[in-house]
């Protein structure tokens, strides 16, 4: 070779990151946005003699909550199969014969898979505001026929106030973060895991755990003579589990509540560092791994 | 040979744990401040929405619950099922209590329809016992907006709301002008809550000078707040108060 | 640092010394020893065969070599590189045993992906993998799906893989393992080719005859350990006898050459029709017709 050898390269990390990107393309992954788009035009559809308020509350639940399942899903059950499908094809061989480094591998895997869900998020997301909007333009030319002209700014006002707010741009991107750490989770489980069910299975357990760690933390730090049979349970929850309750802020988004900047850092920090810890727990155990 | 990193794994989580913990109970605290993460999910609950819903519920799918129970609380409408319906509405602002137009709907549905619908029904020949079942009707909608407004303190709808039921339910115009004088002032209210607020004074025994001046001062702000209400209490009150004439304004005579 | 058993001051290609693997079994006591002190040196420019029979630990020794498994205890070193860096790969191309690669990509995107992860691009690196291609034989089937390609086309496209970044040291596992006898006798031909531009190559096959026709050095294993060493003439020859192969000569030419033989005190060992082998025979049958890339019904067309 004419080049000294990089430690890290972007160029190979990328490499490795559209290959997997493109082998999740091939699985055909993206034909659940079928699926997503249905289940809001259904809803739409579904809803129409209700009030305007709660068919835009409906939509919103919807496609945020299905926004939600789907990016949650797509994170464990692509993530799982990686690792196992690259071992036992052997391609894991081919690849790390060559020079490079186990990070690097690992890393381009998993960008490869914050790539897919990147993709699939933005583009439900286009779906959801597309589907707001046209509900909105339906809804306004209703609500302003027949008003007097004094009253329809109020009413516009009002219209557009109960379809698209601000706050639903964080709320998609804490639903980003939250499927990247469940991925960084995946990974994580995949590398010690010896089938993908077994990965898949830990995911969802981990998950719902997750949903329900600030039970045990909160009777944790608030019950300081409990038992402590009870003690060392309730720590290891919270200890080794994720706050995913903290970092799910779509039914409250969806609700109305504004997000202070400061919460929403706070929060996507949080998200954040699990997701660069689970990372490097995932690569320590990938570097020792006897393939 | 595998064993070392999984403890050095191991113990990179624990220590992880140990530093995000506090922050965790933190971020909680602040969420809580903000509204965030709705109520506390009781166990009754589970039983009233099912196993699988409370537990999708909890696994961060609150909304969609809600809506699934409302729009079956939509369908027990149809039915006119009227303590299914308040049973319904009771889970679904109990899973998402940030959702003002649940809690307004639930006691429109309450004090509006099933009041009506109880005082018509051909079951109860007695009238007393309608009067009461209507009454019961009326309080348990002002009840969901009571319990509205303790979770959205800082939405005026709910005052609102809250201040027509007492109006119009209840005739209580003391009560209503108090929550109309609520609504206004919360930030982003409409400015015709100073107005409800300032008419309902006018009709609240002992209160006709305050409501003289309230008005006198919408008055005063100009001829946007001369609507045909406001011109007509405030003459009300002129004469009921004994305003000298140097001092009373000039009510136009039937203003189009 | 390193012991040249040659006493030449070159590096060598591949070192192994004192390696041994074993393998826990999960749930059970027992363990395998697959390498067992294993020591050897392939230098510059050779062609190394390691062989031995199923399960005696080939595979293991090479894949510690290429660093993806850690030994239990010894060390490898590629020009003298110690396995566990990364670096020590950037010289190295590896063919595994029954190479699969991903499915859904063409061959022309196969070697252009391991290209670029050997980080290499460009137009050169699309000359590259066209050239390759047509080494291997494979240019009409470059834009074809993988999941598509037969068992002798996968191994060729892993003898591609292996030298897109120009290795000086090619690490084969089974390269003819599943493929027609034309078809390793070309893999065969390549691996002559590469040891005439100065590529070392370690391979272990099944198929001695093959082995024999182009190996300078064998080690043959056994339950892990190293059982022979050395140059392939060295072990095979039978050095007091010679062998006379005749064309057109009478039997009376014959009795001749034996009483020659018996009066200088020699002994005639064996007089046989040589026989054609199976591997020439089946070849001269098949030969014009074998199509490996383009199945007949595709030539038909035509
Ligand atoms: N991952 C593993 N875990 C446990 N034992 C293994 C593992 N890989 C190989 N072995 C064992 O190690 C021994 C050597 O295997 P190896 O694959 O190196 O043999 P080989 O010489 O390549 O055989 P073959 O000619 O069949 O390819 C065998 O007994 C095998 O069962
Ligand atoms: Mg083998």
């Amino acid at each position: 070779m004419d080049t000294p050898h990089k430690i890290f390269s972007p160029a190979r990390l990328w490499a490795i990151a559209s290959n997997t990107l493109l082998e999740l393309v091939r699985l055909k992954v993206f034909y659940f946005l079928l699926l997503f788009a249905l289940l809001i035009i259904g809803s739409s559809a579904f809803m129409l003699d209700f009030k305007f308020q709660e068919q835009f509350q409906v939509l919103k639940d919807m496609s945020l909550g299905s926004m939600s399942i789907f990016s949650w899903l797509l994170a464990v059950l692509a993530t799982a199969m990686l690792l196992p499908k690259e071992i036992e094809d052997r391609t894991l061989y081919t690849i790390l014969a060559k020079p490079v480094p186990r990070l690097e591998y690992i890393l381009g895997k998993l960008l490869g898979i914050l790539a897919l869900l990147f993709v699939s998020i933005l583009l439900m997301s286009v779906m959801f505001v597309i589907a707001l909007y046209i509900k909105q333009q339906a809804v306004l030319t209703d609500a302003v026929r027949g008003l007097p002209p004094e009253q329809t700014a109020d009413v516009i006002r009002g219209v557009k106030a109960s379809a698209f707010t601000v706050s639903l741009i964080p709320c998609v991107a804490m639903i980003y973060i939250k499927s990247a750490l469940l991925a960084s989770f995946t990974l994580l489980a995949s590398t010690f895991a010896t089938s993908s069910i077994f990965t898949i299975i830990v995911s969802f357990v981990v998950y719902f755990i997750g949903h329900v760690q600030g039970i045990a933390r909160e009777s944790l730090l608030a019950s300081p003579n409990a038992s402590a049979l009870s003690k060392v349970f309730l720590a290891f929850v919270s200890l080794l589990f994720p706050d995913l309750r903290l970092l799910n802020l779509t039914d409250d988004v969806v609700a109305g509540n504004a997000i202070s900047s400061a919460i929403f850092l706070k929060t996507a920090g949080l998200g954040l560092s699990y997701f660069c810890v689970y990372t490097l727990a995932a690569y320590l155990i990938f570097a020792f791994k006897e393939l | 040979m595998m064993v070392k990193p999984l403890a050095a794994v191991f113990s990179m989580l624990l220590l992880f744990g140990a530093a995000k913990l506090p922050f965790e109970h933190r971020l909680e605290q602040e969420d809580r401040a903000a509204f965030f993460h709705g109520a506390k999910l009781s166990l009754g609950l589970r039983d009233q929405v099912g196993q699988l819903g409370f537990l999708a519920a909890l696994s961060g799918f609150r909304s969609l619950v809600a809506d699934f129970l409302w729009i079956e609380a939509h369908t027990a409408w149809e039915g006119t099922q009227w303590g299914r319906m308040a049973l319904l509405f009771n889970n679904v602002t109990t899973l998402q209590p940030r959702v003002v137009m649940f809690w307004d709907m639930a006691a429109w549905h309450m004090a509006y329809n099933a009041s009506v619908a109880a005082m018509q029904d051909p079951k109860q020949p007695r009238l007393a016992l309608r009067l009461r079942a209507q009454r019961e009707y009326f309080e348990l909608g002002k009840d969901f907006l009571i319990r509205g407004i303790e979770n959205n303190p800082d939405r005026y709808l709910l005052y609102e709301r809250l201040g027509i039921v007492e109006r119009d339910k209840f005739g209580d115009h003391c009560a209503a002008s108090r929550r109309f004088g609520e609504a206004a002032a919360i930030r982003g209210a409409p400015t015709y809550e100073k107005r409800f607020m300032a008419y309902e004074l006018s009709h609240c025994p002992g209160h006709e000078r305050e409501a003289y001046e309230r008005l006198l001062a919408l008055y005063k702000t100009g001829r946007r707040e001369w609507l045909p209400t406001l011109l007509e209490r405030l003459e009300y009150l002129q004469k009921a108060l004994n305003i000298p004439a140097a001092q009373r304004v000039n009510i136009p005579e039937k203003k189009l | 640092m390193n012991i040249d058993p040659q006493g030449l001051n070159t590096i060598p290609a591949i070192s192994i010394r004192n390696l041994t693997k074993v393998y826990p079994i999960p749930f059970r006591r027992e363990r395998v020893v697959a390498v067992k002190d294993l020591s050897l040196d392939v230098l510059p420019g050779q062609v190394y065969g390691l062989l031995g029979p199923n399960g005696s630990g080939k595979s293991t020794a090479m894949k510690i070599v290429l660093g993806l498994i850690s030994p239990t205890s010894g060390q490898t070193q590629i020009f003298g590189r110690d396995s566990s860096e990364v670096e020590s790969r950037e010289d190295v191309g590896f063919l595994p045993e029954n190479p699969y690669f991903y499915k859904y990509l063409t061959g022309a995107e196969t070697l252009h992906f391991f290209g670029k992860v050997c980080g290499l691009g460009g137009a050169k690196l699309r000359t590259k993998c066209a050239e390759l291609l047509k080494l291997v034989g494979l240019e009409n089937a470059a834009s074809r799906r993988l999941g598509g390609y037969s068992k002798g086309m996968l191994q060729r496209i892993g003898l591609a893989q292996a030298l897109v970044q120009d290795p000086r040291l090619l690490v084969l596992d089974e390269p003819t393992a599943g493929v027609d006898p034309a078809g390793s006798r070309e893999i065969r031909d390549l691996i002559l080719d590469f040891k005439a531009r100065g590529i070392t190559v370690l391979l272990c096959s099944h198929l001695l005859g093959q082995v024999q026709e182009i190996c300078d050095r064998i080690g043959i294993l056994y339950h892990g350990v190293l059982v022979r060493e050395g140059k392939l003439e060295d072990l095979v020859s039978i050095e007091n006898q010679t062998e006379l192969i005749l064309e057109n000569s009478s039997p009376a030419v014959l009795e001749q050459v034996r009483a020659l033989v018996e009066k200088s005190g020699g002994r005639v060992v064996e007089t046989r029709k040589p026989q054609t082998t199976l591997e020439s025979f089946f070849l001269d049958v098949t030969s014009g017709r074998r199509t490996a890339e383009e199945p007949p019904h595709v030539r038909r067309k035509e």
